[in-house]
């Protein structure tokens, strides 16, 4: 008995320290200039597995700042998909890009106990399948423990749950010297203000069964912008990325705390993630990457989700493109009507490029490129 | 035909494993293999059920299961501490020495005494969201002092159950409403009243109506005499002292939450037990202690391994998701009523699994028809501490049995909670119905 | 990593050495013995920094 358990442990432990440990090569293209570490901004986070990689993409004429934020939720694939996209092909030509693809490293080596997730998922390219982990929507205990009996929010001491002291999407604005994922938090708002950053784009995904999805959310001093963004998408590209308000009663927030502590507009951008549903067959990698499923499609009969859903579910390339849309339209409406901070960006496929083309068709062979250009995540 | 994904619907296939799981646990029931077991069974039934159409495959299965047991492996961290704790604070005669002095100044002022025990045993659970704590910490002094008020023990389980899962509902900390709140982006603020209000007036009926009866007449020097003797050397401030330390860590972080180092549960009981070894007037043997009371909680650890286990199979194969459809397919009215009966079961089949699989998509479903979010948590929360007194888990019920050391089933301790269950079930369901109009409860918290 | 980390790792060390102590002990009950096994899992995965 004894020799049974201790061997299913080992098989099953040995695939968990098998994901924790795989490198996913990310390779940067022509747009980035230099890449450096979250650490830099926070010296609380050197030699923790809190740190990770910041990517710079700097054009030749001087111009406005955008950060965009993949994986607070590594559990989101969308976000990171769509990092990589940025970091593997745009160029810039006016201002400066930042993008941190693993903003929650830990996160993206943990696994969720009791949600029966895939450990990986594969993306087809012309040179393979191009693999990915699956993480957490919060930091690992092996690199942030214990967790508090309730959390307390800083600055603003609203309880939160025990848990959310692991979640990158609660721990805002942060502190230099407080929990891991604070001080992960801290390093964005000090790049933020060091490199006085116009736009922060924190990308995520949600359940269709929850109101707040498919939508750009955002506070009042960015909700404007928001709305010009959300209205072109709709009317050239075709699709629904509605504007929510972020609440103002509900601390430590991407978008609420960066626009409180920092002159950066922040935005929030949510795509539907049917894995992530309760009422959803079996969690198989095919969900997560097709959206497909019976279930969802017997309660969108019954009106009770909230995006259009049918037999074509909401496959990763239409999550994916709409980020890519959204964000473009966001530097556009903004270099717009600030001239001065422009951003132009060119290399960045949109909304019906991606749909075409495939996720996949944007990311490089790690074993041709240059191996300088290959960064580890 | 082959049981294969490509020759059978997603549904059918769920249903499927479903059945495997439910016939593993049946059989192995039926074996004489305990709760614990039987559970592992329905999890192992229905992983290698799912393996057959590769949901998951087999090579994953031992993955998900070892993963699954890691589900609720702090609470598992806390449970060994907070009973290691109190057992030492209960070998050091303390125990004793509470329940005496209570028994001395309150005998003859019965609604004092029953109120102030009531409060005892609120005030764990309400700061850290498990009714388990407040019966692995105060539960076995209170059962000895209800007992001595002429409480049978099958009423003052009964009270401990239930005072203890509401104490878990209670504000501040309310672990099912921060799952939830967390789940669906609902801030978790402004629950004080909609929780606090119906907790002490429900605890209060509660204690009253189980508790008031006398039933063997016994006079004060009678009582004292057939209690246990404290240890010579024993004092209040001896038995205070580890109490203070304990409720002095988890006040620090509170109030100075910014300075304050997180400790986390599980280490504030180490330190309580290390402050309550110190001060015992008797000397303590603390390894043959800790491994005793591990002993003593093992099932209660193997259940929160095993249910861990099961969520993982049931979310990776499928059938956790056909249960929360069809929960949220059930018609508005019907569901309603349906929670007096949803909510317990998914909570005594889940722990607090169940809020999550169902609590989540039923808030934006209510939410969506125009109920008030908070109040509605809060209505559930009244409900879901009744889930633990239901097998297969049924921790607080099992820890107040265990307390109290009573000894007949537990179905009879169970049967005596009715009424009390019945009308805390009445108000929260009142609660969910009409939550739109109570919502002046959750402004005047902020 | 910080003190009160390595204290944790202590004391699931702690529960670990409880736990195959009443293993050792428990000599007729194959159902609890397998269940302190149970227990155990979580707790050595954790203390190989595994999970
Ligand atoms: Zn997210």
């Amino acid at each position: 008995m004894a020799a049974i358990i201790g061997l299913l442990t080992v098989w099953g432990g040995l695939q968990l320290h098998r994901h924790r440990m795989y490198k996913m090569p990310i390779v940067a293209g022509p747009g980035v200039t230099r890449v450096v570490r979250l650490s830099d901004y926070s010296p609380g986070l050197k030699k923790t597995p809190g740190d990770t990689n910041v990517f710079f993409l700097e054009g030749k004429e001087k111009g406005g700042t955008v950060l965009v934020i993949g994986n607070t939720h590594s559990n989101e694939p969308a976000s990171l998909l769509t990092s990589l996209i940025l970091i593997e092909n745009m160029t810039v030509e006016k201002g400066t890009v930042i993008v941190i693809p693993q903003f929650n490293y830990s996160g993206g080596r943990n696994t969720r106990p009791g949600d029966g997730y895939p450990l990986y998922f594969h993306i087809p390219t012309s040179w393979g399948e191009k693999k990915f982990r699956m993480g957490n929507r919060d930091a690992s205990p092996l690199d942030q423990w214990p967790d508090p009996d309730v959390y307390i929010h800083y600055p603003d001491r609203q309880l939160l749950s025990f848990l959310d002291v692991r979640n990158t999407n609660r721990t805002w604005p942060g502190r230099p010297n407080g929990p891991l994922m604070e001080r992960v938090t801290y390093g964005a708002m000090q790049i933020m203000r060091t490199e006085g950053v116009d736009l922060a784009v924190d990308i995520h995904g949600a359940e269709t069964m929850f109101p707040v999805t498919n939508c750009i959310v955002a506070p009042e001093k960015s909700i404007r912008l928001a709305t010009m963004v959300s209205l072109t998408v709709k009317a050239k590209e075709g699709f629904d990325s509605h504007v929510e308000p972020s609440p103002s009663g509900f601390r430590g927030l991407s978008h609420r705390e960066i626009g409180d502590h920092s002159d950066t507009l922040p935005f929030l951008l949510e795509a539907p993630i049917p894995f992530l549903d309760q009422p959803t067959g079996p969690k198989t990698e095919k969900l997560l990457l097709d959206g497909k499923d019976p279930f969802l499609l017997k309660l969108a009969a019954k009106q009770k989700l909230f995006v259009p859903y049918d037999e074509e579910g909401w496959p990763m390339s239409k999550r994916v493109g709409q980020h890519c849309s959204v964000l473009l339209e966001l530097m556009r409406q903004y270099s717009r009507k600030n001239p001065d901070r422009a951003i132009q960006v060119t290399n960045v496929p949109a909304y019906a490029e991606v749909i075409q083309n495939g996720v996949g068709f944007y990311y490089h062979d790690p074993t041709e490129a240059d191996k300088r250009n290959v960064h580890y995540n | 035909m082959p049981l294969n994904g490509n020759h059978m619907s997603i549904q059918s296939q769920t249903i499927l494993i479903l059945v495997v799981m439910c016939a593993a646990y049946a059989l192995a029931k039926r074996r004489k293999l305990s709760v614990e077991t039987s559970i592992l069974a329905a999890a192992v039934g229905g992983g290698l059920a799912g393996a057959v159409m590769r949901i998951p495959p087999l090579a994953d299965l031992p993955r998900h299961l070892i993963e699954g047991g890691f589900t609720y492996f702090d609470v598992i961290l806390v449970f060994t501490t907070a009973t290691i704790f109190m057992a030492v604070v209960s070998a050091s005669g303390g125990v004793n020495y509470v329940v005496r002095g209570t028994i001395r100044l309150f005998f003859n002022l019965r609604l004092i005494a029953l109120l102030v025990l009531m409060i005892i045993i609120l005030i764990p659970g309400a700061l850290t969201g498990a009714g388990s704590v407040s019966l692995l910490v105060v539960g076995a002094p209170t059962a000895l002092a209800l007992g001595y008020l002429g409480i049978p023990k099958k009423r003052v389980a009964a009270i401990l159950f239930l005072v203890a899962g509401l104490s878990a509902a209670a504000p501040p900390v309310n672990i099912w409403a921060m799952i939830v709140s967390a789940g669906t982006a609902i801030p978790y603020v402004g629950f004080e009243l909609p929780l606090g209000i119906p907790v002490l007036l429900l605890s209060t009926f509660s204690v009253l109506f189980l508790g008031w009866k006398r039933t063997e007449k016994k006079a004060l020097a009678e009582v004292l005499e057939e209690m246990p003797e404290p240890p010579p050397g024993m004092s209040g401030w001896r038995v205070a002292l580890p109490f203070v330390v304990f409720f002095g860590l988890v006040m620090m972080y509170r109030i100075w939450p910014f300075a304050t180092p997180i400790l986390g549960l599980a280490m504030q009981f180490v330190i309580a037990a290390v402050a309550a070894w110190l001060v015992s007037p008797v000397r303590i043997n603390i390894l043959i202690l800790s491994r005793d009371t591990v002993k003593r909680l093992l099932p209660l650890l193997t259940t929160m391994v095993v249910v861990g286990m099961l969520q993982q199979i049931m979310t990776a194969t499928g059938v956790r998701g056909l249960i929360s459809f069809l929960v949220i397919s059930i018609p508005v009215v019907i569901l309603f009523i349906s929670l007096a009966v949803i909510i317990p079961v998914s909570e005594g089949l889940l722990t607090y699994g169940g809020a999550a699989i169902i609590g989540i998509p039923l808030i934006w479903f209510l939410d969506s028809i125009g109920l008030h979010a908070t109040v509605v948590i809060a209505g559930l929360s009244l409900l879901w501490p009744l889930g633990d007194g239901l097998p297969p888990t049924a921790l607080i019920g099992r820890l107040s049995v265990l307390v109290t050391e009573y000894t007949g089933s537990y179905w009879s301790f169970l049967r005596t909670t009715w009424i009390p269950w019945l009308v805390i079930t009445i108000v929260g369901i009142l609660m969910v119905v009409f939550s739109a109009k109570l919502d002046f409860l959750v402004r005047w918290s902020m | 990593m910080n003190i009160i980390m390595i204290l944790y790792y202590i004391l699931c060390a702690y529960i670990a050495f409880l736990l195959v102590w009443n293993f050792i002990k428990e000599k007729e009950n194959k159902d609890h013995m397998l269940h302190y096994l149970l227990v155990l899992v979580p707790l050595v995965l954790r203390l190989f920094r595994i999970k």
